[in-house]
């Protein structure tokens, strides 16, 4: 079951590359069709299309992969501290500082294609950027995970000892964040403290905190879930396969509550149950036969650099497009695919570049991790 | 090549990319940053490669995987 989380680390970074690629198919949907449509394009009008349902299966399709990310490393945290259950603060300091220098190289890179579309930043704000990872959409990342990792040896004892306990607090603190989100959404008259709560930013660490806690708490007690996992794989996996249509149909919905042309993606309660069935089904299926296991767990152990690398390129590629080929943008799906492969390969051809020249070979950690 | 030289040698060259060529055996690798979570499970995969055996679940655990040494000390029981 463990050695498996390298081959879900590799499914989950494909799942980032189609959920950023199903973004720019979006921006070509609506924000760039008079680019194909000519000036008389109407916003929105391709809202429900078949290209619009097919972009939206992908992307709650693909709607587990930062629980998948956080579950790997909260497993892992669970890892390092051991039978003792204690996480001793170097080995947070280790793991902490290995994350820095590819976020600074990259995030420079980002601010640098910020700049030369005219956006320039006070020195105050470059520094809230390197704190929340602002820079990009995709970059709160980096500032979320170290802050798990920063308050994983709080956890640890928790995780080992009083994990139910622990796990039903983490369930409350999220569900209370994704309420909290869908209440603005559906501009319900909530409590204020809701209204506070629906504020905190994606980077902030109780938004995502179920899913590293969860990851510390199969970690620690991995035999005891092992066992019910596999008993219940089948359900787990039908569970999920339901979940999927209904989480389209749960954001349609949103949507049409909200009264709004568009809302930008946010994780639902709906989301979270399909991801825990998700990560759980494939934690059940131990023993199944999995396709590409070499390939997968390869693109599992570059994940982070992919990460980072992955959305700079993308931007390139898909801005490319509307330049250069703006037909193109009339076909999302096929565009969606192809900014997602693309944005792959590329930072696969720098990483193997940079693998295979000695002379430059030890300055990969730093740009990849 | 003995269980430390080739793990030696693969996180050297593999892991570390030639960054830390003093690595010795005793080093604690979680500790000092010197392998990660992912790094620990392609070390694992490069085990069972390497000497055709299956690590159990319950065996990738911290204290397995403390150093080279230790790591070579638990491969030594297959």
């Amino acid at each position: 079951m463990a050695k498996r989380l390298l081959y879900f680390n590799g499914l989950a970074i494909l799942g980032v590359m189609l959920f950023h690629g199903t973004g720019w198919g979006f921006v070509a949907m609506f924000s760039w069709a008079a680019r194909y449509q000519g000036a008389t394009a109407v916003p929105f009008s391709q809202m429900g299309s078949p290209a619009y349902y097919a972009l939206r299966a992908i992307e709650q399709l693909v709607a587990a992969t930062i629980p998948a990310f956080l579950f790997v490393s909260g497993y892992f945290a669970a890892f390092a501290a051991g039978r003792s259950g204690m996480i001793a603060w170097r080995v947070v300091w280790g793991r902490v500082k290995k994350f820095l220098p590819p976020y600074f190289f990259w995030g420079v890179i980002a601010l640098v294609m910020l700049a030369i579309q005219g956006i320039i930043f006070t020195p105050w704000r470059y520094l809230v950027s390197f704190l929340t990872g602002d820079m990009t959409p995709a970059y709160y990342y980096v500032p979320l995970i170290i802050q798990f990792y920063a308050i994983s040896p709080f956890l640890a004892p928790l995780a080992k000892h009083h994990w139910r306990l622990l796990l039903l607090a983490a369930v409350l603190v999220q569900l209370a964040v994704q309420v909290a989100q869908m209440g603005v959404i559906m501009r319900w008259d909530m409590p204020a403290v809701f209204g506070f709560i629906a504020a905190w930013p994606k980077w902030f660490f109780p938004v995502r905190i179920l899913w590293f806690v969860l990851g510390m708490v199969v970690g620690f007690h991995l035999s005891s879930f092992k066992e019910v996992l596999t008993r219940w794989r089948w359900a787990l996996l039908a569970l999920a396969l339901l979940l999927l249509p209904s989480g389209i149909l749960e954001w349609e919905w949103l949507l049409q509550q909200s009264g709004q042309p568009w809302v930008d993606h946010r994780e639902t309660v709906l989301d979270s149950v399909y991801a825990v069935a998700l990560i759980f089904a494939f934690l059940g299926f131990d023993q199944a036969r999995l396709p590409g296991v070499k390939l997968i767990s390869d693109l599992g152990s570059k994940a982070f650099g992919i990460y980072l690398a992955h959305i700079p390129v993308m931007e390139v590629v898909a801005r490319g497009t509307y330049h250069v080929t703006p037909g193109l943008l009339a076909y999302q799906l096929p565009f969606a695919v192809l900014v997602a492969l693309v944005s792959l390969v590329i930072p696969l051809l720098l990483m193997n570049f940079i693998d295979l020249l000695p002379p430059i070979r030890r300055y990969y950690n730093y740009v990849f991790g | 090549m003995n269980h430390e030289t080739i793990l030696l040698e693969y996180i050297k060259q593999e892991l570390l990319r030639g960054r830390k060529s003093d690595l010795k055996v005793e080093d604690d690798l979680l500790s000092n940053g010197i392998i990660d979570s992912l790094g620990i499970l392609q070390l694992v995969a490069f085990i069972e490669e390497r000497f055709h055996i299956q690590v159990p679940d319950e065996d990738v655990v911290f204290e397995n995987f403390q150093s080279v040494k230790v790591l070579s000390d638990y491969l030594a029981k297959f």
